[in-house]
């Protein structure tokens, strides 16, 4: 990475032009990218980047540049760049002692992705692709791709910061296409985690490829959904992407510090159902959205965000804990170098209440069952948000009936999470990418089998 | 080690191992200020670059990329090592920089020229503009940047071409007092900052939060449209640039799959890929593999009249490329809805009664460009008697796009210039299904 002493050297000359606190994020990513279409590997590419960001603050105002020329001169020339642009504070004569952070490793990785054969993942990716294939004879195409990179950082700041993480991610997507009377229809399903290559001794490659099959092969033959208000139920794992997307964001310090969140000022308020509690848990070992150290190099935690319907806590970063007075909580990520940090979620689920899910099921006289949740979006400032379902059921008189297909789900966050009225007791993880201005992101949902009582569905009209 | 150098280097190294070689060498520039609230949230100034390569022996492709410039041997033995665990039996191949390319403006430098200090005075105005509006309670992003891209493309068949490009945007969201908070976002892009009308842009902005107040959601069922040009264009980028990408097509992917020269949509929809078009900052004269753009008509009469194709893909049909290869795959350069006659006053009239779809939210989880199903949060203003009479909030709308295709009315002329090079009018579609609270 770059030595210790260009480090103070660089902190040092952003200091000098201006502002009262500076920040260097160096970081050295290898990626390999894999494509396979229709059994074929199409598309293989490996990426090696190396940069350094450098950031700068003057009370609650922020400079960021970044740079792939590492040279001394090109970094400090940056370095007095971001000074310059703070200007006003001026320290001149810094006494910087940067102490290396030693911390635990607790996400063990075992086998590294640069020290397996590329013939290896091929294997794993074949293997995915026949047992979606083979699933059904409906299954016209199948896409599975496969991701990794090993991410190395180093984060010091004028606070005396020193730290070097190391993050391992790798994923296995997999698509499948359905064709049915001259109709197509797709799934998916993406599992991964914060672990090398023996991430697929953890976990059932066939049934992936299966689950992304089925997906596909229910919704071909199914009815548009209903459209209007309903009860949904929504299974647990990526069905959590309800909670990262209705009120997760909007309890980010990006948008509370601005007042733009509709969770601003609400700390020891209800703004939940009594059975509803959540945390974003950065520390869970080998999960795709943990790290030992956040990216401006605060150690990652287990924060609370709701308890027994109650507001506990937000997701800070530095500059949102200036401006809300707060301290950081482990909470600051950026996709590469090339963004700034500032405060996202890593592993945010709702805590498992004391339904069974058959029991939520078979107390829903009529409604939708949401098996499988696509992505969605939110508006922070107004908790407008709106997701996919993938994979859709209805309920009839307390059982799933038919399947029914292009069912989105739309609400205000602080409404949907007051109408939470059953808490199933199966929790889980799924894996997504998670998209804001510091860019995209691993970042894991989850949740039990949870009821919302009513919600709208965006369907068709009889 | 230069860039040339290590190009050179890179090309002997795989003649010698029996490789045809591509090296694509691009530098970024980015600077951007972004205010929260009036206050300096974000000054960024940021040079970035990068070398990808392609190595090509008997039909395959395998590809690395660095941005650490001292090691050739290393790029090259990655990307000789992906290339041999390829077993697709599909033909790529290079271009070898013949025939004609347009001469096309893409790189202006008018936004460097400007100081901080100038670029400051407009961001700060945009933010004065947004906050004065005595409904504004909030202007939680306002922002100003600009970029320039230089790539340069070579191969070992002789191609050796420079794409230089440069331009700038500026957005802002804010929120509108109400019961609940009301949001307002709005962008615009130009070459030149003289063209870049900051003001307008923070007055649409405003507009939008405040034509949200008191707005309520509608019974669900069967209404006729406008879909308001920049929402159209988002739509079309999301599902009709996938369908017409040959690779789609030939992958089983598409659902236009077999459907040339057949009405696909509606009469009045006329719809070009077009290399260049004024204001966009999309234009090229070559694609990402090099090979020269060129005018197309894609939908005429709404008859489908083809599809777009890379090397690859025009091969594999015995045709040429029609110059469309893409980072991500195949895509138009600027993909353009041909403007009818009526201005978007006029289209509101015609309307009379329905609602103008001005939000869609959800796109790249709702909208799917393989079923051809979509179903989406929105926004909108009711209109009766051809007059808005209030805000429409909490309302999903769904269909199948080539249904809805066949169901566009009428074209406005009201263009519409987004990120991407998707340039659209204002469309009325007879009839859509709205879910609301009813």
């Amino acid at each position: 990475m770059l030595s210790k002493e260009l480090v103070h050297e660089i902190i040092a000359t952003v200091l000098k032009y201006g502002g009262d606190f500076a920040e260097v994020f160096v970081e050295k990513r290898y990626t390999n990218t894999f494509e396979m279409k229709n059994g074929d590997l199409e598309n293989a590419s490996s990426g090696n980047s190396f940069g350094v960001g450098i950031r700068g603050f003057l009370n609650t105002q922020a400079v960021y540049a970044y740079t792939n020329d590492l040279s001394r001169e090109s970094l400090l020339n940056v370095a007095k760049r971001v000074g310059e642009a703070l200007g006003e504070i001026k320290i001149k004569d810094l006494t910087l002692n940067l102490t290396k952070e030693e911390f635990e490793n607790k996400h063990i990785v075992l086998l590294y992705p640069e020290d397996i054969s590329k013939k290896k993942k091929v294997d794993i990716m074949k293997r995915a692709y026949h047992s979606a294939k083979n699933y059904s004879d409906l299954i016209k195409q199948v896409l599975v791709r496969y991701w990794e990179y090993n991410q190395k950082i180093l984060v010091a700041n004028s606070e005396g910061v020193f730290a070097e993480d190391n993050r391992v991610r790798t994923r296995l997507m997999i698509s499948a296409v359905a064709e049915h009377n001259g109709v197509m229809e797709t799934g998916f399903y993406g599992p991964g985690a914060g672990m090398g290559f023996e991430f697929f001794d953890r976990i059932d490659v066939e049934e992936a490829g299966k689950l992304a099959a089925r997906t596909a092969t229910k919704m071909v033959k199914a009815d548009p959904a209903p459209a209007g208000k309903l009860p949904v139920v929504i299974a647990n794992e990526f069905g959590g992407v309800i909670f990262h997307e209705a009120v997760g964001h909007a309890l980010e310090a990006t948008s509370v510090a601005k007042g733009a969140s509709v969770f601003a000022g609400k700390l020891g308020q209800k703004v939940a159902a009594e059975c509803v509690s959540a945390v974003d848990d950065g520390t869970i070992p080998n999960a795709w959205g943990s790290t030992n150290i956040d990216d401006e190099g605060t150690p990652t935690r287990r924060n609370l965000l709701i308890e027994k319907g109650v507001l506990k806590g937000y997701m800070i970063d530095k500059l949102g804990g200036r401006r809300m007075n707060m301290e950081p909580t482990g909470s600051a990520r950026r996709q590469d170098y090339t963004f700034a940090p500032t405060s996202r979620m890593t592993n945010t689920f709702i805590l498992p209440g004391d339904s069974y899910p058959e029991e939520i099921i078979a107390n829903t006289e009529y409604g939708l069952y949401a098996k499988r949740m696509g992505g969605g979006s939110v508006n922070p400032a107004t908790g407008e948000f709106n997701f996919a379902v993938n994979e859709g059921y209805l309920i009839e008189n307390g059982k799933i009936t038919k399947p029914v297909r292009g069912a989105t789900l739309i609400g205000k966050g602080y409404e949907i999470i007051q109408k939470i009225d059953m808490v199933g007791n199966d929790i889980a993880r799924g894996q997504g990418m998670c998209g804001s201005i510091s860019g995209s992101i691993p970042a894991d949902v989850g949740q039990p089998t949870i009821r919302v009582s009513e919600i709208i569905v965006g369907g068709r009209n009889k | 080690m230069t860039y040339d150098e290590f190009k050179d280097k890179i090309f002997k190294l795989a003649k010698e191992k029996g490789f045809e070689a591509q090296i694509s060498y691009s530098k970024n520039y980015e600077f951007s200020l972004r205010l929260a609230n009036g206050q300096m949230d974000e000054y960024k100034d940021a040079n970035n670059s990068s070398i990808s390569l392609k190595v090509l022996k008997d039909g395959k492709i395998g590809s690395a990329s660095t941005s650490i410039f001292d090691n050739p041997e290393r790029l090259l033995e990655e990307a000789i090592t992906n290339y041999e665990i390829i077993d697709s039996n599909e033909e790529n191949l290079f271009y070898d920089g013949s025939g004609e390319y347009l001469n096309i403006q893409s790189y202006y430098g008018e936004y460097e020229k400007l100081s901080v200090k100038e670029k400051m005075e407009k961001l700060n105005k945009m933010f004065e503009v947004a906050s004065k509006d005595e409904n504004i309670m909030m202007v939680p992003m306002t922002v100003y940047g600009h970029q320039t891209t230089e790539v340069s493309m070579a191969n070992t068949l002789g191609l050796d071409k420079t794409y230089k490009g440069d331009g700038g945007y500026a957005y802002l969201s804010v929120v509108a007092k109400d019961q609940s908070p009301r949001s307002g976002f709005w962008y615009g892009l130009a070459p030149k900052p003289e063209n870049l009308d900051i003001e307008k842009i923070s007055e649409m902005a405003v507009k939008e939060a405040v034509s949200k107040i008191g707005s309520k959601s509608v019974k669900s069922g069967k209404y006729r449209v406008i879909l308001r040009s920049d929402e159209f264009a988002s739509l079309l980028s999301t599902m009709l640039i996938p369908m017409i990408s040959a690779e789609n097509a030939q992958k089983n992917m598409s659902p236009l799959k077999n459907k040339l020269g057949e009405k696909i949509a509606s009469e009045v929809l006329k719809i070009k890929d077009v290399p260049y078009y004024e204001g966009s900052l999309s234009n090229a004269s070559f694609d990402s593999e090099g090979v020269p753009t060129k005018e197309k008509t894609i939908i005429e009469n709404g008859e489908f009249k083809t599809f777009l194709y890379n090397l690859k893909t025009a091969k594999k049909e015995g045709k040429a490329s029609t110059g469309n290869a893409s980072g991500r795959g195949i895509a138009p350069i600027n993909l353009l809805v041909e403007p009818g006659e009526k201005s978007f006053d006029e289209l509101l009239k015609e309307l009379n009664n329905g609602i103008i779809i001005t939000s869609l939210e959800g796109l790249h989880s709702g909208a799917n460009p393989i079923s051809g199903e979509f179903s989406l949060g929105a926004q909108g203003l009711k209109i009766e008697n051809g007059e808005i009479v209030c805000g429409v909030e909490q309302i999903t709308i769904s269909g199948n796009f080539l249904e809805m295709m066949k169901k566009v009315e009428q074209v406005g002329n009201d263009m519409w210039i987004s990120f991407g090079g998707t340039i659209t009018p204002s469309v009325i579609i007879s009839e859509i299904d709205i879910a609301g609270n009813e």
